[in-house]
């Protein structure tokens, strides 16, 4: 019995395209203009190295510590040897940022003052002051040379250990994918909505034939639940395979925990959507109106639409980030790809387990009833 | 004993939907549930199909309390609702499938069903169709076969005809009257006397959630004063005293309608001749005459005091 229901349940799913188009199509369209419209904004963030020339001649030759450690700062810089005629040349149509000359002392050459110029400055003035400490060591206590004391003076010594917070670049476009999928598993809350009004006799007259019948009403809502469960799930994976595969948006490489929230979002979703239908008395319209307005409201609040309102709820009101389940899935999302603990994913998916059990068992005492007080 | 009902009662808040309800049903009839709109049959099949919880009264089928977990019982009752209840989603064959596994897990047994329903209703044709490409009559059809695939011993069908056209509803009463033939026991609402009048073996009349009258059609039409409705045609109509016809021996009451004369009158013989003798003896001339029997319409009528479609 369980399996006849389900296998008709997914045919009456799958051939419901309204259905299908606002919980499997419309997703992938909104990915795609998500892509489109996003495209540049990642990039813009990144750090571009500074593009510096270095005039080749007599005085540079003399101090190869000043060549060493600009080739030690090959993460900030990208340099070119040449004359001072092609430097000047470059400089003018701004194929780089500025250029240094000896002349005899260090000089820094820009056609305008922005960041990447105060970057080649800060350096200089880095080397500079190293040299004069030297310097004046030398002049005060030669003795110093010889006994080589100042072998590692132009070394650097980092006492404080960098350890990366996150495994991935920052990305700010990444969340709104994340919470647009949130979005995705909470409108799986359609397919709730039609399995419970196709199961109650006070709902549709389908529901009523169901009742009729010598069949365990909650058997057959399980098959269903199950049926639109699956279906989310497919769709889910569907469009994660075209996040990832097609638009080459990054989700980091821990599959089964990408899995498991895939899931837990579903279940949560349609769960969502049974105990919507369950509680509100009223027309399949006003149930589906209600379902898709508080959808857009909690994934307005997870940054579907600014990633800055995010940031303030979870600034100013951490509570209301916790008590949102479209929140919880993006976070879940944002947890794997940066972090490298899976505490924050944890909690994010136990939430969300918290709030698929209280779905459904809100969802379970209304449909329990055999009764009804009217048709 | 195949349905007891008593003293069912059920209320929507100060509403009294069914007033104390009491209903027997015995094996092989065809009862018929006639009342106006409002007048609670689908109520109190609902009631009866325990998809409604009520206040006060006993329901028994088959012998046994009828109860939403009663799932020997309800094996034996098939439904045909008062909307068609089929899944758009589905092709005719797979929605009486589907409704038909509910009751029949058996694959051979459910194909083999499905099959004679399909033919019962006549959508051989239609198999493949999905419900929102069938016209009205045929989706009545479907939801027919939805109802009667798994063969029940009881059948409730609460106004299959409505909206239906004449072709298509004959169609359904004689498909009635077929599986009555094969055995079964049904229970037919309707607020259409005709239909009633014209399959059913007994017939209770219902009012404001009661039963106000049971019998067969005879039965019925017994319990009224009222005998014929004679109509008659006057060509001079002018030179009629209306309140001599009404005088008349037996004469229940008589009205004038531009040229037609129609006259209700109780049981009694020669009522006809009398009142002809009469328009002779007054020098009107007659045109055409019909006498009719009286109808359920009447019955209703005379009990309640108003109309049966009103």
């Amino acid at each position: 019995m369980f399996l006849f229901n389900y296998r008709y349940r997914l045919k009456c799913i799958f051939k419901d395209r309204q259905l299908m188009f606002w919980t499997f199509m419309f997703p992938i369209l909104l990915a795609t203009l998500f892509n489109l419209a996003f495209a540049n904004l990642s990039s813009s963030d990144n750090f571009k190295k500074v593009n510096v020339a270095v005039v080749q001649n007599e005085q540079l030759d003399q101090n190869p510590a000043f060549v060493k450690a600009l080739d030690g700062a090959d993460n900030l810089f990208v340099v070119k040897y040449t004359t001072q005629d092609q430097a000047a040349v470059l400089l003018s149509d701004h194929d780089i940022d500025g250029y240094i000359t000896f002349d005899p002392d260090l000089n820094l050459v820009v056609n305008q003052s922005s960041l990447n110029q105060t970057i080649i400055r800060g350096f200089l003035d880095d080397f500079k002051q190293s040299s004069a400490t030297i310097t004046t060591i030398i002049t005060q206590n030669p003795s110093a040379l010889a006994n080589g004391n100042l072998e590692g003076i132009s070394s650097r010594t980092e006492y404080l250990k960098a350890v990366a917070a996150n495994q991935s670049n920052p990305d700010p476009v990444v969340n709104y994918f994340y919470a647009m999928i949130a979005m995705t598993c909470l409108y799986g809350g359609f397919l709730g909505v039609k399995e419970v009004v196709a199961i109650q006799a006070d709902l549709s007259d389908v529901g009523a034939r169901i009742n009729l019948a010598p069949t365990n009403k909650l058997t057959v809502f399980l098959a269903s639940i199950m049926a639109a469960t699956t279906v989310q799930l497919l769709e889910l994976l569907i469009l994660l395979a075209f996040i990832i595969g097609v638009l080459g948006i990054s989700f980091g490489d821990q599959l089964g925990y990408i899995a498991l929230t895939c899931v837990v979002g579903s279940l949560t979703g349609v769960t969502f959507g049974t105990c919507i239908a369950a509680i509100i008395k009223k027309g399949e319209g006003l149930k589906i109106g209600i379902l898709i307005g508080s959808t857009m409201i909690m994934c307005f609040l997870a940054g579907m639409m600014s990633a800055n309102i995010k940031y303030t709820v979870m600034t100013k009101a951490p509570i209301l980030g916790y008590l949102n389940p479209a929140n919880l899935i993006t976070d879940s999302f944002y947890a794997l790809y940066y972090y490298n603990t899976h505490t924050q994913f944890f909690t994010d998916i136990l939430l969300l387990c918290g709030f698929t059990l209280f779905f459904s068992s809100v969802t379970y005492f209304v449909l329990r009833r055999q009764k009804y007080a009217s048709l | 004993m195949v349905i007891n009902v008593k003293n069912l009662v059920k209320r929507y808040g100060n509403l009294i939907a069914l007033d104390h309800f009491n209903l027997e049903v015995q094996e092989g009839e065809i009862l018929g549930l006639l009342g106006p709109n409002g007048s609670g049959k689908t109520t109190a099949i609902n009631c009866i199909l325990s998809l409604l919880k009520y206040d006060k009264g006993t329901i028994e089928i088959y012998d046994q309390p009828m109860s939403p977990e009663a799932y020997a019982i309800k094996r034996n009752i098939g439904v045909v609702m008062q909307n068609v209840a089929v899944f758009n989603e589905l092709t005719v064959y797979e929605n009486i499938d589907y409704f038909c596994g509910l009751y029949v897990s058996d694959k051979q047994t459910r194909k083999k069903l499905v099959a004679e329903a399909i033919d019962f209703v006549g959508l051989n044709d239609f198999k493949k169709f999905y419900p929102k490409k069938l016209s009205g009559g045929l989706l009545r059809r479907l939801n027919i076969a939805c109802g009667i695939a798994h063969k029940p011993k009881l059948i409730i069908l609460d106004e299959p005809t409505v909206a239906v056209d004449p072709q298509s509803r004959n169609n359904i009463l004689e498909g009635i009257m077929e599986l009555n033939r094969q055995g079964a026991t049904i229970i037919y609402t309707s607020h259409y006397m005709e239909e009633v009048e014209q399959i059913c073996s007994r017939i209770a009349i219902m009012d404001k959630g009661k039963i106000i009258a049971m019998g067969t059609n005879e039965d019925l039409k017994k319990m009224i004063k009222s005998g014929e409705h004679i109509n008659l045609e006057l060509l001079n109509p002018e030179e009629m005293e209306l309140s001599e016809i009404k005088s008349l021996p037996h004469v229940i009451s008589a009205e004038l309608t531009d040229h037609q004369l129609v006259v209700k009158s109780s049981r009694g013989k020669n009522n006809l001749i009398m009142i002809l003798d009469h328009l002779k003896d007054q020098n009107i001339g007659i045109g055409k005459i019909y006498s009719e029997p009286p109808t359920l319409n009447d019955v209703f009528l005379e009990i309640t005091g108003k109309e049966l479609r009103d």
